[in-house]
């Protein structure tokens, strides 16, 4: 590798710095969202299969879907910080290949100008798919969780206390494991 | 007078005994198993026929031997209807063709002396015999939903782990 791209690395990190841990209005808008409809799938499943009582339980439901909105959020957004970095790193050769290749028509622009347009898209790339993938691997890793607690872990429980602690537990956990560097 | 009154009393009671005696006796049957073993405790078999004797004999008591256990057939109307009922275990209930060999007094009385006399009981000719088909209890599907359910869940969540693993690497 050449100091080249050494440079690259160190305005990358600067620009990925920007972007760290606060996520932009819309990525959060869409990480509440998506946690909120997976927090609130589990009540299907104990509504139809477990038999609870919809109307007597109706207090945790709430409480338990807010709390477990908020941690599994949280969950998107470390997997995410922690994942956009190293999915930067990873696309920047295929990213870089193609954006030369559009810009290479256009003599007028600088070199300066090329790079920075290259940083930007490298940017929204690893943005988007570090976004994507933490819905999906926080969604899996929730759903198989409270499938699990919820049949064979809790089974003797009533389904109120499943409920709660089979949903709570799995949020927990999912923000827990997030927290991790790896 | 009195040996005239003897006379019809005998008459009367030789036809009686005959009438108690089926012959050529035909069986229309219909029968029913129950099936749901998954909110069962035990099959019941039930069957319900009709015995027809070309001499017009009604009202005689039958007995039925099924898988070598003897039970009464209840008599439910005058009508020559009868009806045989008897429940077995899930795990012992085999599904199939079950015989419900039916025997009158006199061929139920020499069953039992059979029995007790140590001999082969099969030798002593039914009246007649009501096949029953047991299709088979349903004891519930293969894999259940739950572990249907685990098991896809686990499957996402492997190819979630190994794509995360692979970025991280």
């Amino acid at each position: 590798m050449s100091g080249k791209s050494k440079a690259f690395t160190k305005e990358e990190e600067l620009l990925l710095q920007d972007f760290s841990r606060n996520v932009s209005t819309k990525s959060s808008a869409l990480f509440y969202g998506n946690a909120f409809i997976v927090s609130a799938i589990p009540i299907w499943l104990f509504w139809r299969i477990h038999l609870i009582d919809l109307y007597s339980s109706l207090i945790s439901f709430v409480l338990v879907t807010v709390a477990s909105t908020y941690l599994v959020a949280l969950a998107y957004k470390n997997t995410k910080f922690v994942l956009k970095h190293k999915i930067a790193v990873k696309r920047e050769d295929a990213v870089t290949r193609e954006m030369t290749r559009k810009l290479a028509e256009d003599k007028k622009m600088s070199k300066k100008e090329k790079d920075e347009r290259i940083l930007w898209k490298k940017n929204e790339v690893a943005d988007y798919e570090a976004t994507t993938f933490a819905i999906f691997y926080n969604n899996a890793v929730f759903l198989a969780l409270v499938i699990l607690s919820s049949f064979y872990i809790l089974k003797t429980f009533t389904p109120a206390v499943n409920y709660i602690l089979s949903v709570g537990t799995a949020s927990a956990l999912l923000a827990l494991l997030s927290t991790g560097s790896q | 007078m009195d040996k005239l009154a003897i006379c019809v009393f005998f008459v009367a009671a030789l036809s009686a005994a005959c009438a108690e005696f089926c012959q050529k006796p035909e069986v229309t049957a219909s029968a029913y198993v129950t099936e749901d073993a998954t909110v069962l405790t035990t099959i019941a078999f039930t069957t319900q026929f009709t015995l027809k004797c070309s001499n017009g004999a009604k009202g005689i008591s039958l007995y039925a031997e099924v898988e070598g256990r003897t039970l009464p057939a209840v008599r439910l109307s005058a009508d020559n209807k009868y009806q045989v009922s008897w429940t077995e275990d899930i795990k012992k209930a085999r599904s199939g063709d079950y015989s419900v060999k039916l025997y009158d007094e006199e061929s139920y009385a020499a069953i039992r002396k059979a029995q007790r006399n140590g001999e082969d009981p099969s030798n002593v000719k039914p009246l007649a015999v009501v096949v029953l088909n047991n299709p088979g209890a349903y004891l519930g599907p293969w894999v259940n939903s739950e572990l249907l359910a685990a098991v896809l869940a686990a499957l996402v969540s492997y190819t979630a782990f190994s794509a995360k693993s692979k970025l991280l690497a």
